[in-house]
């Protein structure tokens, strides 16, 4: 043994006491109530094996084991303790609903994700990188736009939402309105991070070869800004989701992610809002994995991206 | 020692107090004339009168009073049927325990500008209707008249109707729901004059449907303790509402006192009060039968999508009010 390991005291290091404390915890929970101890069991030893796993190296089983335990926990909770399925519903039973609205689910998916969050997504993040480049042409709109943006950025989506519904109508377009709303100030404010971050350095090489404004922008000072735009990106991924959602609940035609999780807890379809919960999350990760992909590719030069 | 006195004549005053059985009332909206006869009988001690300690909970946007009962947040609550009857197919046993509102007071109110004179007007057109527990009534007769309502030439386009009159107003829709005794006053408060207006109300083509109605869990029906508690809590409630009925101007002050919200206005509070008193007239409180097979046979005969699938069973019960009115 090293001299490390003879400085640690015996009962702290060791199988010993790290095998019998779940051991204890799970019987503790079962004399307390037989199904916590079964629960309580099932989860320090599905615990157990992804510890032992994770030592082996084994990258994808992990979370996948992570994921499916929080599953078979909660089956077993709602069964075992016999909640109410008008409180909280068990996967088998969101499951079961999800199979059987697959084309519902999908025409809320296309009128929330596709019409309303991607559309405004695309108008808001593309007027954030325009106004940028002009707020980096010009201190006079930096000082003044601003501070505007800013402004807007801090008004509550609750309170814009039936405003903009009652503008733009009760279809994507008001949802496509507030997602810009949302998006468009973090988008700003990266990009013009990303313009101010270019090097002194490299913007008097760009000089040297008498290189106009409009050279310099597009050659040096945008790639070099792709890593914050593409952070900006990211961030406004969920934003647009959220705000397209939310946007629903304020007045919508009869599809939509929003409308149907509103309507379905006034019906206590608590199965269908856990579906379209699920539908939502699905849809969120696979956009902000996709940007991220993209953006991977396209700042394959920064230091972030080395292997 | 002074603290220990103090402490002590507190105790004797609150332990009186402590007699008095606690129940929570759930409301189907926020606070106004509709519940006018719950809040008469909290402000003038009819519930004190019967030993209750009722505590009246507003309700609001996406506030469902099923989920609240179901959560455990209220003992009672004011539901619509057609909600109720939806949630205990869904698995959650409620019971109709009393029936203060005889009549149905919804309505589609359309433009008259729109062309829209009869209900055979409808395919092709799109109407408001809000959700909640409230689509009920709306899904059921567009079942029956055979118009689907996922839009198209031959059906009608739904909206999600917040609760305001702005898409009748903006002309996003051509129709909106409203109520004989709320938003349909908001209109004309709007400046539309009845004329250019085309009412259909649901009593009128035979579609109506039982309204605010009390619901409670069917297993505290099982509790001797609780059944008395609601016998009586009926009982004040009832002569609450007759009392507002003939009082619509000082029940509807009275619920101006309870408006937290500050929201509500005088004038609008009164008609509406009188407009209630309109649909609670000729009920004592006890559920006629016959009105609740009408209503369940409405929801039924929804063709492909009825609002229940099967006839409910001990839906209803006349143990309480037989107790509270005989």
């Amino acid at each position: 043994m090293s001299s490390l390991e003879e400085s640690v005291p015996r009962d702290w290091q060791g199988a010993g006491w790290r095998r019998t404390a779940p051991l204890i915890a799970a019987l503790a929970a079962g004399a307390v109530d037989w199904r916590l101890g079964l629960i309580v069991g099932l989860w320090l030893g599905a615990w157990w094996v992804n510890t032992v796993l994770a030592d082996r190296g084994a990258r994808l089983a992990v979370p996948v084991i992570f994921g499916l335990t929080l599953l078979v926990l909660w089956e077993m909770a709602v069964r075992l303790f016999e909640v109410p399925g008008v409180i909280l519903p068990p996967p088998s039973v969101i499951g079961a609903r999800i199979m059987a609205s697959l084309p519902i689910l999908w025409g809320d998916f296309v009128q929330t994700a596709i019409k309303g969050a991607l559309s405004g997504y695309v108008m808001g993040c593309g007027a954030a990188v325009a106004v940028a480049v002009l707020i980096d042409r010009s201190a006079f709109l930096q000082k003044g736009l601003l501070p505007v943006a800013n402004f807007a950025a801090a008004l509550p989506i609750v309170g814009t939402a039936p405003i903009l519904v009652m503008w733009f109508g009760f279809d994507w377009q008001s949802k496509a309105a507030v997602v810009v709303v949302m998006v468009f100030f973090p988008m700003l404010v990266n990009t013009m991070a990303g313009l101010r971050a270019g090097e002194a350095m490299q913007a008097d090489l760009m000089r040297t070869y008498g290189a106009t404004y409009r050279q310099t922008l597009v050659k040096l000072r945008f790639p070099a800004a792709m890593p914050f735009i593409f952070n900006g990106l990211k961030i406004c991924t969920t934003l647009a989701l959220i705000g397209a959602i939310v946007a629903e609940f304020f007045g919508s035609p009869t599809s939509g992610m929003g409308f149907r999780i509103s309507t379905a807890v006034g019906q206590l379809a608590l199965d269908m809002v856990w579906a379209e919960i699920t539908i939502a999350a699905l849809a969120g990760s696979a956009f902000y994995g996709a940007v991220a992909l993209i953006g991977r590719g396209v700042t394959f030069w920064h230091p972030s991206q080395r292997r | 020692m002074k603290r220990l006195i103090a402490g002590a004549v507190a105790l004797g005053l609150g332990g009186s107090a402590a007699w008095a059985e606690d129940l929570t009332l759930q409301l189907k909206w926020v606070t106004q004339a509709q519940f006018g006869g719950y809040y008469v009988a909290l402000e003038k001690g009819f519930y004190e009168e019967e030993g209750l300690n009722v505590t009246i909970k507003a309700g609001g946007p996406d506030i469902a009073p099923t989920q609240v009962i179901a959560g455990g947040g209220a003992d009672v609550i004011v539901e619509w049927m057609p909600a109720a009857l939806a949630a205990r197919e869904k698995g959650l046993p409620l019971v109709n325990i009393a029936q203060p509102f005889k009549s149905s007071g919804m309505m589609l109110t359309c433009l008259a500008e729109t062309g829209i004179t009869a209900p055979t007007d409808f395919p092709g057109r799109t109407l408001g209707v809000w959700f909640f527990g409230n689509e009920f009534p709306f899904l059921s007769w567009m079942s029956q008249l055979g118009v689907p309502t996922n839009g198209g030439a031959d059906g009608v386009e739904v909206l999600k109707q917040g609760f305001n009159v702005d898409p009748l107003l903006q002309k996003q829709a051509d129709c909106i729901s409203t109520m004989t005794y709320n938003e349909y006053w908001q209109v004309i408060d709007a400046g539309i004059t009845p004329e250019q207006l085309v009412t259909f109300k649901y009593e009128d083509n035979g579609v109506a449907t039982l309204e605010d109605g009390l619901y409670v869990l069917e297993e505290r029906l099982a509790d001797p303790a609780f059944k008395e508690s609601l016998v009586k809590f009926v009982r004040a409630s009832m002569k609450g509402w007759k009392y507002a009925e003939e009082n619509p101007d000082e029940a509807a002050m009275i619920v101006l006192e309870y408006d937290e919200t500050g929201a509500q206005t005088e004038s609008h509070q009164k008609r509406m009060m009188s407009e209630v008193a309109k649909l609670t007239a000729g009920s004592n409180g006890t559920l006629d039968p016959a009105d609740y097979e009408r209503t369940v046979a409405s929801l039924l005969s929804g063709g492909s999508d009825p609002v229940i699938t099967k006839a409910p069973e001990g839906a209803w019960t006349h143990e309480i009010t037989d107790m509270a009115l005989n």
